[in-house]
């Protein structure tokens, strides 16, 4: 990987407001912008650019009275982006008033939780799956899904705030354990349909494997590596390598083939795929790894 | 002064306005959740529909993956069907892309695509893109070089949008069928279309009955906002999610790809139907209620087909097609697990 091409990449891709879209010269938003900010800050806490620091004020400037945060600075609702905008600013300080207020937004957002016995049967005989265990949603009030529960996980260990809301980290590890597909991995929610088993997916695994490694890491199977190995082998994509490299980097189960594939796909401008959330992740991957350190 | 006296006729004229008073009330409580004036609305709507001219569905049979035959079978059905004039117009096509699995035939088929892109740009389409914003994949790529998608475009010069990751507009929903949401946010290559062609599979669908061109209209609805696999449209329900959808999107045309369908546990785990059919028209409702027959389901088995014929949101009531006969492509498929 040639760091120092990306880091240009990224730096001239950067919009007058502060933030990254996920394609250049499109609005910024908080997905991307946070990946690049944790990307920017390897090796350091970021403060020494320029670019993070606008960043880092375009962050400040799009979080909602309640504590959330949108996809961008038009979007009224609050939801999973706010794990990305904690993760982002908590990357230099985790203790200001944003992080702070993005914190219990996570602790406060209500979740689908069916707690009545005939429900919950029917839902485990056709979803394999317990609804009245909850991670957290992709929005307010719905349903638990893995990514979004991983990365509220990520953001909340971030934040030092692990320890402030006992009872729900141990649920969110048991849900991602409950949603488990047969043979490991995950899917995005549910590992089983209407009597078939659903295959584990490259993405959500990676998430749920950096989520796993941060706050429950004997919860890790072998067989969860494995899947990510197959599923991000399979598709192929930088994204899903990027991912997929940065989640075995972190838990100390590197993979050097596809740690090679993924260097090689970097272009000539730098990036990954042409795009700033993907060449951030490509990075992060390649470079110094998830910044916050798996717990031993 | 005497109090005044309350005649006969005053009384039956209040009785009137009571029952009048009382009968919208019943019918308000009735029509929860979609409300007494959707419902009055759907209800006129679906009746002038049936006052209306039939909508036109072309069918072709007997077809393989041959790309220049496909183009020429489409581009006959594209003139059959009296499909909107194209020429100078921004259109977004968009294919079912919805995961990959080997050996299952759960995309459109990228020939398929191939010959809509045809089409239009002999047409004289101005700007073509094709998007789809996968429910089931984090990255629309792969399954665009894992479908052959990739080569289809190359050879077209036309680009791909991830529509999970797309720029974002705020629309209003229409018509009342997302009745606790005012606002979805699309793609900006959704919302500046001027027509949208959707180019769907003919599948079954575990949930919804079958998955044709109303229903691949759910892969519009981007992850960046809303979340995989586009949670908001479950919460909310299939059936107005599709309509709503429908009733909020910039015009819509429809291609189904039945060369090869699927049926059983679709959309992602079904078997293959080597079938050989292509339908085309400009009424997506229409397109799939003869779509829905020529998997031999009726249309009251598929809710939102039902649902979208009573209230007007296409013409489900006359429907005239064209090219081959129906009867003669009708086949059976195997339901999906629960809709036997």
């Amino acid at each position: 990987m040639n760091a120092a091409l990306a880091d240009r990449f990224l730096e001239q891709t950067q919009n007058p407001d502060g933030g990254w879209g996920y394609h250049p010269g499109d609005p910024s938003m908080v997905e991307p912008t946070g990946a690049v900010m944790l990307a920017l800050a390897d090796g350091s806490d970021g403060s020494d650019r320029p670019a993070w620091s606008r960043a880092h004020a375009w962050l400040e400037q799009a979080q909602h009275p309640d504590g959330g945060w949108g996809f961008g600075l038009e979007d009224p609702e609050s939801h999973w982006a706010t794990a990305w905008a904690i993760l982002a600013l908590a990357r230099r300080q985790p203790d200001t008033p944003a992080v702070r207020r993005g914190v219990r937004w996570l602790w406060e957002v209500p979740v689908l939780r069916i707690v009545q016995r005939d429900l919950t049967e029917e839902i485990a005989r056709g979803l394999g799956i317990d609804p009245a265990i909850a991670g957290w949603p992709w929005r307010p009030g719905e349903a638990a899904w893995v990514e979004p529960t991983a990365l509220a996980l990520l953001a909340l260990a971030a934040a030092g705030a692990l320890a402030e809301n006992l009872p729900r980290i141990p649920e969110a590890v048991r849900y991602l354990a409950d949603r488990r597909c047969r043979g490991g991995g995950w899917n995005f929610g549910n590992p089983f349909m209407l009597g078939t088993y659903l295959p584990p997916r490259a993405h959500p695994t990676a998430w749920a494997l950096l989520a796993l490694g941060q706050v429950a890491p004997d919860q890790i199977r072998d067989e969860d590596v494995a899947a990510l190995r197959h599923e991000m082998a399979a598709d192929g994509g930088a994204l899903a390598l990027a991912l997929g490299v940065l989640a075995l980097e972190t838990i100390g189960r590197p993979d050097p083939q596809a740690r090679a594939r993924l260097a090689a796909m970097q272009q000539p401008d730098g990036s990954w795929a042409g795009s700033p959330y993907v060449t951030a992740l490509a990075r992060l991957a390649l470079g110094g790894g998830w910044p916050w350190q798996p717990r031993a | 002064m005497a109090a005044p006296r309350l005649t006969r006729r005053a009384f039956l004229r209040l009785l009137l306005l009571a029952g009048i008073g009382g009968g919208l009330a019943y019918a308000e409580r009735r029509t929860q959740p979609a409300g007494l004036s959707n419902f009055l609305r759907w209800l006129a709507r679906g009746w002038l529909r049936q006052q209306q001219p039939p909508a036109i569905v072309a069918l072709a049979g007997g077809l393989d993956y041959d790309e220049n035959v496909l183009r020429d079978a489409l581009e006959d059905l594209w003139a059959q069907a009296g499909m909107p004039e194209v020429a100078g117009k921004r259109v977004l096509v968009k294919p079912n892309l919805i995961d990959w699995m080997e050996g299952r035939p759960i995309v459109t088929a990228p020939e398929v695509v191939a010959a809509v892109l045809d089409v239009l740009q002999a047409r004289g389409a101005a700007a073509v893109v094709v998007g789809e914003g996968p429910g089931f994949r984090r990255d629309a790529k792969p399954l665009v070089a894992h479908s052959g998608l990739a080569r289809v475009l190359a050879a077209h010069g036309v680009p791909f949008v991830d529509l999970n990751y797309d720029a974002l507009r705020p629309v209003p929903t229409r018509d009342g069928w997302f009745p606790r949401t005012s606002t979805l946010w699309l793609p900006r290559h959704v919302v500046e279309a001027d027509l949208i062609v959707s180019v769907a599979k003919l599948k079954t669908h575990h949930w919804a009955g079958v998955t044709l061109s109303l229903k691949n209209l759910f892969g519009v609805v981007p992850g960046a906002r809303y979340g995989w696999p586009k949670n908001i449209l479950h919460v909310n329900g299939i059936t107005p999610s599709i309509l709503g959808l429908r009733a909020s999107l910039p015009p819509v045309v429809s291609v189904i790809d039945g060369i090869v369908g699927m049926e059983g546990d679709g959309p992602l785990l079904g078997t293959p139907v080597p079938h050989g059919v292509l339908l085309a028209g400009a009424d997506p409702l229409a397109v799939d209620l003869i779509g829905a027959q020529i998997m031999g389901f009726g249309a009251e088995e598929i809710e939102h087909l039902a649902i979208g014929t009573w209230a007007g949101l296409g013409q489900g009531f006359h429907i005239e097609v064209r090219g081959a006969p129906l009867e003669a492509l009708r086949r059976r498929y195997q339901r999906p697990p629960g809709k036997s």
